[in-house]
């Protein structure tokens, strides 16, 4: 009840006033824009905004970069689905069944899932971290450590192997690809250089926006492109329906188990949206009936990475406000602005600053419902961008993915390997290898390298330091065992 | 050049290294420096740019933003912040050094430029081929652990408890090789005769969340960093290594009450301009950054970083001292520690 009241009262505060209505509904339409343009992230506009922080009220500083962080996570699957760019790279698994759905006429489906999905996902997180935000928190920092997070990560990439390559094989040497990529630059744990070839930018590693960037849209603009050339050409089918109430509860299951993925995901510090879209999209995969049509434009996909993804938001928030720990860059900031008002986010947050915190959770919720009404207008009217014509549309794509590729980190290094990422996709693509799986091995390549290094040196280099920790040892487990089932049925369908 | 003798004299003020943590600000570093200056020539016409190799979250980026506010308050002048993070900030140092030296490009960089010349030569000496503008940020490290611990209390339970794990016990830092974590933690390993097993943690939160869960046993950090789990009361301080206790920390012991004598690495964080910028143009620099240090809000900003418990502030040429010294420091331990120093 006294949760209820409090949301009750953060409601009141939250709307009672009209500077924190504007702005709320800056954020919401800020994050959106910013979500959606590649490169262009929400991030960029949480740094420009920082500054400005300073002369608003905690509150409304607070709440206006939670705000921006549900509607943007959002916002970069407009443009995954519609044109292959991922606005994010929390949006990539998106574009891996979003955009063959646009190719085959479902667009409006394709975007209205992730509209209701992401909105889903978001207000469900968001309840959860106001219900029980303390108690998620300090069993989650006690129960993951790099042991656990590493096994889930080689859990995961075991349960992708098959998505969007044509055999099993193909799919393992895609995830292996990306693991390659992952190593060039410093080691994370180390120090050591290690594929730089004496220059000095590589040493920060292939950054994955522009290899995302590269392979998704580059290379389909490569495809699209020899079909326009050799007379095969096929605008894609405008289409606005929103997928009806019976096919989103046809997908009840793969909603409640991408809520539960995400959520989980975005509690552990430093991993965030990105690893639960991966995940979601890979779980989709895992239970279901034909694998195969996974890549091919299902829905199913759609709906699994969108529901993860926002399902993060809220619980990215938790281990922020009651512990002061961010999980991810975004959240970081959200630290400074903290920081400008003299507050550390941490246990005296809810002590000191019980009203901020109402007011955020607040805004967080209403948030995620407000993707529900401008997604639906986005569907109304974004999609008829496709109305315009490839040999327009095509160079205003490259245009957007060349900025966003540069506006990374101001390299131009990034520009050259998104088109490198572009040529290489155009052909691995003919030959049935997964884009998704070297994205796939890209990210969570980083993120397993690092934590496999911390949970060796944790377990002092010691195997069986696993069998003592029961988590990790049963994704690792479920990871084998997912592997064995893989490899046999690749045998098996060979045989027969 | 009544300038040049001023910024002469604000070096004895930097020569005074410790200050109270409750001491204010009333006299501040750089009060003596003229209230204005005008630009060389009309420089600058247009919009500094400032390349942070590191990302905007992290402290160099709040540093960063701190110190463009401060100076554009003070000047007029604004200053675009370019982030290049990656390689342990050669990348945003690549990227400096490429850029025109004209006095209209200056870097943030951390002590890490310091000891990636020390250990590489070839790397650019920030005494030498820059000119630090300003060192604004000075602070020291401690060894914390959860104040809930039962296991130890305090330094001395902590070390004879880490003794009688034979190498099992765990240490979140930066254990980067050649790191200033590293350097620090073999001095003191070295000192006590323990054995501790350090986990690297490149970003602040997994570290802080590694010790706050119990996953490693104690935390390696600068006290700024982790303000807010002091204050929270989740985390304790058992060792500060200073030579001596500041004030802030009067409870905790430093260096010498607990027998470890070594020279204490610092980390600290400045501003720096190419050394082939024309002169007039880098003097004009000079004065706005260090200037900048006093202003009103980046005073604020350090004293909630807690960067106000040591002076934290060094003119051009104590800049320079200081990073000599450090370079110094680094490469007779990179020699003791067995590695490769080119």
């Amino acid at each position: 009840m006294d949760t209820f009241n409090n949301f009750l009262n953060g409601t009141v505060t939250l709307f009672s006033d009209p500077i924190g209505i504007l702005i709320f509904l800056g954020g919401v339409v800020g994050g959106m824009l910013f979500g959606a343009i590649p490169g262009v992230s929400m991030l960029t506009l949480a740094a420009i905004l920082l500054p400005f922080t300073a002369h608003l009220s905690p509150e409304h500083g607070i709440m206006l970069f939670s705000v921006i962080y549900c509607t943007g996570v959002y916002g970069g699957a407009i443009t995954a689905i519609l044109f292959n760019i991922p606005g994010a790279p929390e949006n990539a698994p998106t574009a891996f069944d979003g955009y063959p759905m646009t190719r085959n006429g479902q667009a409006g489906k394709a975007v209205g899932a992730a509209v209701m999905c992401s909105a889903l996902g978001g207000t469900v997180s968001a309840v959860i971290m106001m219900i029980a935000t303390a108690p998620i928190a300090n069993w989650a920092i006690r129960s993951f450590g790099p042991p656990e997070i590493f096994a889930l990560v080689f859990f995961g990439l075991a349960v992708a192997s098959s998505v969007g390559a044509r055999t099993f094989w193909k799919g393992w040497l895609s995830i292996l690809v990306g693991l390659l990529i992952a190593i060039v630059g410093l080691d994370p744990v180390g120090g050591i250089e290690r594929w730089d070839f004496n220059m000095p930018y590589l040493l920060a590693g292939i950054h994955f926006i522009p290899a995302i960037l590269g392979f998704f849209a580059v290379s389909e603009i490569f495809v699209q492109a020899e079909k326009k050339v050799t007379g095969s050409y096929r605008a894609p089918e405008l289409s606005v329906d929103f997928p009806s109430l019976a096919e989103l509860i046809a997908h009840k299951f793969a909603v409640i188990r991408s809520i539960l993925i995400g959520f989980f995901c975005g509690i552990l510090p430093g991993i965030g949206a990105t690893l639960a879209a991966f995940m979601g999209y890979n779980e989709a995969v895992r239970w279901s009936k034909d694998r195969s049509e996974f890549g091919k434009g299902k829905m199913e996909g759609v709906i699994s990475s969108e529901t993860a993804n926002n399902a993060a938001t809220g619980a990215a928030m938790i281990p922020l406000l009651a512990l002061g720990l961010p999980g991810g860059a975004l959240t970081a900031m959200m630290v400074g602005v903290f920081q400008m008002h003299d507050m550390e986010p941490g246990p005296l947050v809810f002590i000191n600053s019980a009203d901020l915190v109402w007011v955020v959770f607040s805004a967080m919720f209403f948030a995620n419902l407000s993707i529900l009404l401008i997604g639906w207008l986005e569907t109304k009217t974004i999609i008829n961008l496709l109305r315009i014509p490839f040999q327009f549309l095509a160079p205003l794509i490259l245009c957007l993915a060349t900025v966003g590729s540069y506006a990374v980190r101001g390299l131009t290094i990034d520009i050259i390997v998104m088109f490198i990422a572009g040529v290489v996709g155009f052909f691995l693509r003919r030959s049935g290898y997964s884009l998704a799986g070297i994205v796939l091995g890209l990210i969570l390549g980083r993120i397993g390298e690092q934590t496999f290094a911390q949970a060796m040196q944790m377990l002092h280099f010691e195997w069986s330091g696993f069998f003592g920790r029961p988590i990790a040892l049963a994704l690792l487990v479920a990871g084998f065992a997912t592997l064995a089932g893989s490899i046999y049925g690749a045998f098996f369908r060979r045989r027969h | 050049m009544q300038f040049k003798k001023t910024l002469a004299s604000t070096g004895i003020v930097a020569a005074s290294m410790m200050l109270g943590a409750n001491l204010a600000y009333a006299a501040c570093a750089t009060d003596g420096l003229p209230a204005s200056m005008d630009g060389p020539g009309g420089y600058p016409e247009r919009a500094l740019t400032m390349i942070v190799p590191y990302g905007p979250a992290g402290g160099s980026g709040q540093v960063a933003q701190a110190m463009a506010q401060a100076v554009t308050e003070l000047t007029g002048v604004s200053i675009n912040r370019d982030h290049k993070p990656g390689g342990s900030g050669t990348v945003g140092m690549t990227a400096f050094m490429a850029a025109p030296a004209d006095g209209y490009t200056v870097l943030e960089h951390i002590d890490d430029a310091s000891s990636a010349h020390a250990l590489d030569s070839g790397r650019p000496n920030p005494a030498e081929d820059l000119v630090p503008l300003v060192t604004s940020q000075i602070t020291f490290s401690q060894i914390y652990i959860r104040s809930n611990e039962d296991r130890y209390t305090d330094w001395a339970s902590f070390v004879e408890w880490v003794k009688a794990q034979n190498g099992k016990a765990t240490i979140a830092n930066v254990s980067k090789e050649g790191s200033m974590e590293r350097v620090t933690m073999k001095f003191i390993t070295d000192a006590t005769g323990m054995q501790i097993q350090q986990i690297s943690f490149d970003k602040g939160a997994p570290r802080y969340g590694a010790l706050a869960g119990g996953q490693v046993d104690a935390l390696f950090e600068q006290p700024g960093d982790v303000r807010k789990f002091l204050d929270a009361g989740t985390f304790k301080p058992i060792l500060t290594i200073l030579k001596d206790r500041p004030g802030a920390f009067a409870e905790v012991p430093a260096l010498t009450d607990s027998g470890l004598d070594f020279d204490p690495l610092f980390r600290f964080r400045g501003f720096y301009v190419h050394k082939d910028a024309p002169a007039d143009r880098v003097e004009w620099l000079q004065w706005a950054f260090q200037k900048a240090f006093c202003q009103e809000s980046y005073q604020a900003f350090n004293e909630s970083k807690f960067m106000n418990l040591i002076e934290s502030y060094r003119d051009t040429a104590g800049s320079m001292e200081l990073i000599t010294n450090t370079i110094g420091q680094y490469r007779d331990v990179y020699k003791e520690m067995g590695l490769e120093v080119k």
